[in-house]
């Protein structure tokens, strides 16, 4: 079976710097792929292995896509092509234009028969994207999947809802978001590094697809700003643990707080 | 605003009251009236009446069906009626009805809305972005914005079974594609309601195996506290249920007290704790980013400490 | 083993990088595995690279390398507990191309080369810790990372200080504290013009001090203090035996040092960006290990080739150096097909040629100098009481200088004979 992998490249949450001015930067961040995409991407190199076929991994987004670091990096990791949209205007891309842009990359990709996102991105964490590339596709999509089989051209899915697991079913194609428990995913390997360097990258632009008039964006930024810093004691106790224990008691009791 | 009404739709009752009113808040600024759509018996129907909608958009009985298969008769509602914003549950069903419906409308969705609010005549929604890193504020480019929101953003009102209202019943109309429901398996029933809890005892990756939470669960029980926890603690390592997470994408909390033990301090997780009045950090490495966000912070070993901790505490009993 | 290169270069430091950018230039199948996400996510120095080597490998490497100041003031600066006297050297020959030396900031610059090399085609594999060398019949043919294993012609050790692959060959002995020392190092955030204002700097010009004395509270090694574009790399580099000894914690050290009055306003305002701590070798010539065995060569800090003598820390170079003479001993066997120590050998030759043992050799007795305590201890209080009666005006006719040299001599209780014989080492060792 052919499966599409949808994983987003972000600035590394960890190196979003807070400026003294409330505004946020990630001039320094290192781009990474989302973190929760890594389960996404292990699903569908899982089922390949166990039913043959191929991964093809997809991302769209601006400039940064472009890095040869992180390309090799989303192959080594198992997928054996690669497919990038690389659009300035894609750079700051809302849910819906993102959506819209999978579609159109997926649409001119070929014959497929499972989609696979991740939860959430990392940055963004709408947990979005793939419901709604689900629903513009056409096909039938669901969220939370835990669990993932495929038997005579049906998929069947855990799918991990807060009160409940539901067992559910439906006929590929589809289009699926798994959870960031559905799997471990694995370590490149040597060997797959060295691979990853050898596998076929498409790239398009935005011009290259036919989602003519639909690219925009439907939700408008107003502003972003780091949020507020609570002001806080910052006592830290180096001591034996039973001083700093007792010392920590005296404390928490004069607060009110035992 | 041509149109100022505002919708609702949740699965989960409480969670419907909760964003009722909110509605009704937001109706008073932008002058419009508050519809809830209902999936359910008549009883649920008129219950959401009662909660504070005007009017009761009423799908029918769910039956064999999923909540996400009502999908395109939400989506022909809000073609025709049209109004200014449409606040979803923020549970997963919710963010799949959400989702469907946005691509189905061409627009998108404001997902985990932390303040709603009109300014201008434009409404406006705030949310976390890089993982709590950041707040941003947005407005929908569409005549209708979609939200989610979660449990706590607004206080719900107290049930008024006088309220009147029109209940309007509207026809199936029948998805293109379709999951069929197999099986369910329902979850052990969580009853940890961290939001409401007074003393929070944290365990982060710190912890070296399960059997160690035996331990924090006793300290937790000598100061009365509820245990939370990171997330790789409740997903991944599947140590604790998913209630239990505090941050972005769990709980927010607002307790007297929060113990974070063996947690470093990552803004995912530290959003969920601003509102805590004293927090305390145990951590082995004086460089962990809680302590520079706590009250109080012991350097050393949690498995030195915590032990000490519960024999201190027994001995003031 | 299934698969098999030229050569494997293990660690993407500067050391392996500069081996792996020739060797791949020369059209060699090259294999560079590298633990951290990418080359210099791991590393960590002061900062200042005497550049002549790279020039060589890469000629007018400033043009496009992220370089960030070049040196044009070197300042050496003896510290007691609350003042320093401080040597100024400035000259028009440091303004001149090919610079002397520059600023960099590891994180950038490593990558920067890692980035030549796999442009020259070395295939670059990040995020792989290598666990072991495989060693058949007495030659090394491979490496091993996890369960997977890699074979080639050549290995390179290029992996830094704590190069405990060259100890699994027994290539070198256990670690010796003695011949350790730990660098910390702080990063700390300024806007370009502060740090161009206070350090009198114009346009990519830069600041190196060396720093003895109080800096390391007495401990044998040094401070250092390097200006970047918008920011200052600040750190101390002690030996590790006396740390032992003296029960001192770097961070603890480090912490007065940039709270010292001559440190405190070079620094005030600006962020913290980075602290790391790093082992340098720091025995000389008496710790560096066999340079090489059948199969395999051990280039830069995992070759113990490093200089510390207080003033000046240098290994980035050496780091290059080594890796160059590396290369060309392997094109050498690989002419000759023949990956034996007879070849390999050259090696050896190249480096003794080079500057790289050259500069070694001449250092050779600074581990030893460098532990005189009368260094850190002495020679500070006794410059900064002198100085302090020589500019000290109290109302009281000026004495001559003498009679003031020989009451701060008292005052530091060092005697003549004692200050006579380090002179005599101190010159010939530096
Ligand atoms: C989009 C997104 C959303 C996320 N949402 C959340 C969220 O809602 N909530 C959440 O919690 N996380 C969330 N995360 C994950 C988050 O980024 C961190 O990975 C997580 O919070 C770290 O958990 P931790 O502190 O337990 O583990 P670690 O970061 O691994 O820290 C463990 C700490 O324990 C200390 N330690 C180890 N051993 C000992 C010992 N013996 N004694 C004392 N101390 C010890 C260590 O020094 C370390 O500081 C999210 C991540 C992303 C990308
Ligand atoms: C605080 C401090 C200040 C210094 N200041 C200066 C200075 O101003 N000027 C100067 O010239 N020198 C300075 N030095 C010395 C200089 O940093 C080193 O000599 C130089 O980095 C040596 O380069 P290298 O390539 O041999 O090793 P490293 O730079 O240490 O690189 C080794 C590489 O190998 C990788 N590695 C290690 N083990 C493995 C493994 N098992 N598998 C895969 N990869 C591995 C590491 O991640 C690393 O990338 C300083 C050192 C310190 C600590
Ligand atoms: N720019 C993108 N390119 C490819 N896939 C994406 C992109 N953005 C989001 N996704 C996918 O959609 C999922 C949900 O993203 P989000 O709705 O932004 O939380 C991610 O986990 C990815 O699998």
């Amino acid at each position: 079976m052919n499966i599409i992998v949808c994983y987003k490249f972000v600035p590394d949450p960890e190196d979003i710097i807070a400026k003294p001015d409330g505004s946020i930067s990630f001039e320094q961040a290192e781009w990474v792929i989302s973190e929760y995409d890594l389960m996404a991407i292990e699903t569908a190199v899982q089922l390949v292995e166990a039913h043959g076929g191929k991964v093809m991994a997809l991302s769209v987004g601006g400039s940064q896509l472009s890095n040869s670091k992180g390309k090799k990096d989303v192959l080594s990791r198992g997928p054996d092509e690669l497919y990038l949209v690389i659009d300035d205007a894609l750079s700051e891309s809302d849910t819906h234009l993102t959506a819209q842009t999978l579609a159109a990359a997926i649409r001119k990709m070929g014959e497929f028969d499972l989609v696979i996102c991740g939860e959430g991105s990392a940055d963004l964490y709408f947990q979005q994207v793939g419901l709604q590339l689900g629903e513009l596709l056409g096909l039938p999509t669901i969220n939370a999947v835990s669990k993932v089989e495929v038997a005579d051209g049906k998929l069947i899915v855990d799918r991990s809802l807060e009160d409940e697991v539901e067992v559910l079913e439906t006929v590929l194609p589809a289009v699926i978001s798994v959870t960031t428990d559905i799997n471990q995913p694995r370590l490149p390997t040597m060997k797959e590094i060295l691979k990853a360097g050898k596998k076929p990258i498409t790239e398009w632009k935005l011009s290259d697809l036919e989602l003519a008039g639909k690219a925009e964006k439907r939700i408008e930024v107003l502003n972003v700003r780091s949020p507020k810093q609570v002001d806080r004691k910052r006592i830290k106790i180096t001591a034996k643990p039973d001083e700093a224990v007792q010392t920590l008691i005296g404390y928490l009791s004069k607060e009110g707080v035992l | 605003m041509a149109v100022k009404d505002l919708w609702v739709f949740s699965e989960k009752t409480s969670l419907q009251a909760e964003l009722l009113a909110g509605a009704r808040t937001l109706a008073e600024a932008t002058g419009g009236g508050v519809a809830a759509i209902v999936v359910g018996d008549e009883t649920s129907a008129k219950a959401a009446l009662a909660q504070g909608a005007d009017k009761v958009f009423w799908l029918g009985e769910k039956a064999d069906k999923l909540v996400e298969d009502f999908v395109p008769t939400i989506a022909g509602l809000v073609q025709s009626h049209k109004p200014c914003a449409l606040l979803i549950g923020a549970s997963k069903r919710g963010k799949a009805v959400a989702g469907r419906l946005g691509a189905a409308l061409d627009t998108t969705v404001i997902t985990d809305v932390k303040k709603f609010f009109v300014e201008g005549d434009v409404i406006q929604a705030s949310h976390l972005i890089f993982g709590g890193g950041a707040v941003r504020v947005e407005k929908s480019a569409t005549e209708t914005m979609i939200a989610t929101f979660g449990l706590g953003i607004f206080e719900p009102l107290a049930a008024d079974p006088s309220r009147q209202g029109e209940i309007i019943q509207v026809p199936f109309i029948e998805p293109k594609t379709r999951w069929t429901l197999r099986e369910r398996k329902p979850k052990p029933p969580s009853t940890v309601n961290l939001a409401a809890a007074k003393k929070v005892v944290c365990p982060g990756r710190g912890l070296q195996k399960k059997e160690d939470l035996d331990m924090i669960f006793e300290l937790a029980g000598l100061l009365e506290a509820e245990v939370g926890a990171t997330r790789p603690l409740c997903e991944g390592l599947d140590w604790l249920p998913r209630e239990r997470y505090i941050g972005v994408s769990g709980a927010f909390i607002k307790p007297d007290l929060y113990l974070g033990i063996g947690v470093s301090g990552q803004a995912q997780h530290t959003v969920g704790i601003t509102e805590s009045r004293v927090v305390v950090a145990i951590n082995k490495d004086e460089e962990a980013p809680l302590f520079a966000q706590a009250d109080y912070g012991i350097v050393g070993d949690l498995y030195a400490i915590v032990p000490e901790l519960i024999k201190a505490l027994k001995a003031r009993k | 083993m299934e698969e098999k290169f030229d050569v494997i270069i293990v660690g993407a430091g500067l050391a392996g990088s500069a081996a792996a950018y020739k060797l791949a230039k020369e059209g060699l199948e090259v294999v560079l595995v590298e633990r951290g996400p990418y080359p210099g996510s791991k590393n960590l120095s002061g900062g200042v690279l005497y550049g002549r080597v790279l020039e060589k490998l890469i000629p007018e490497y400033w043009k496009e390398a992220p370089v960030e100041r070049y040196i044009t003031n070197q300042i050496i600066s003896f510290m007691s507990e609350n003042a320093s006297f401080n040597i100024d050297f400035r000259s028009q020959v440091f303004n001149e191309q090919p610079y002397n030396a520059f600023s960099v900031l590891r994180g950038k610059f490593d990558r920067w080369l890692g980035e030549q090399a796999e442009q020259a085609g070395a295939m670059l594999v990040p995020g792989i810790k290598v666990d072991r060398v495989i060693v058949e019949n007495g030659r090394a043919v491979g490496i091993a990372a996890g369960d997977e294993e890699m074979g080639a012609d050549v290995i390179i050790l290029a992996d830094g200080a704590n190069s405990f692959l060259a100890q699994q060959l027994g290539l070198r002995g256990r670690f010796n504290p003695a011949h350790l020392a730990v660098g910390v190092k702080e990063l700390i955030g300024l806007p370009r013009e502060t740090i161009e204002e206070r350090f009198r700097l114009s346009g990519n010009e830069g600041v190196a001090y060396g720093l003895v004395g109080f800096a390391t509270r007495g401990v044998a090694g040094g401070g250092f203090l390097y200006t970047n574009q918008e920011s200052i790399s600040i750190g101390l580099v002690m030996h590790l035996d006396e740390l032992i000894e003296t029960g001192l914690r770097p961070a603890e050290v480090i912490e007065d040092f940039l709270a010292h009055p001559s440190i405190a306003p070079l620094i005030r305002g600006g962020k913290l960006l980075e602290y790391g701590a790093h082992l340098v070798p720091e025995g000389g010539l008496a710790m560096m290990p066999r340079l090489y065995m059948d199969g395999l060569l051990v280039v830069g800090d995992a070759a113990g080739l490093s200089v510390n003598n207080g003033f000046v820390v240098r290994g980035m170079d050496l780091a290059i150096g080594s890796g160059i003479a590396a290369a060309e001993a392997v094109l050498e066997a690989k002419k000759k097909n023949d990956f034996s120590v007879q070849t390999l050998g050259v090696y050896q030759r190249l480096m003794a040629e080079s500057f790289v043992l050259k500069d070694m050799q001449t250092y050779a007795g600074a581990p030893d100098f460098m532990k005189n305590e009368r260094l850190y201890k002495v020679y500070p209080e006794f410059l900064a009481s002198l100085m302090t009666a020589i500019y000290q005006h109290e109302g009281v006719p000026k004495q001559h200088l003498l009679p003031m040299v020989m009451q701060s001599l008292k005052n530091s209780h060092l005697s003549l004979l004692a200050l006579a014989q380090d002179g005599l080492k101190g010159v010939r060792s530096l």
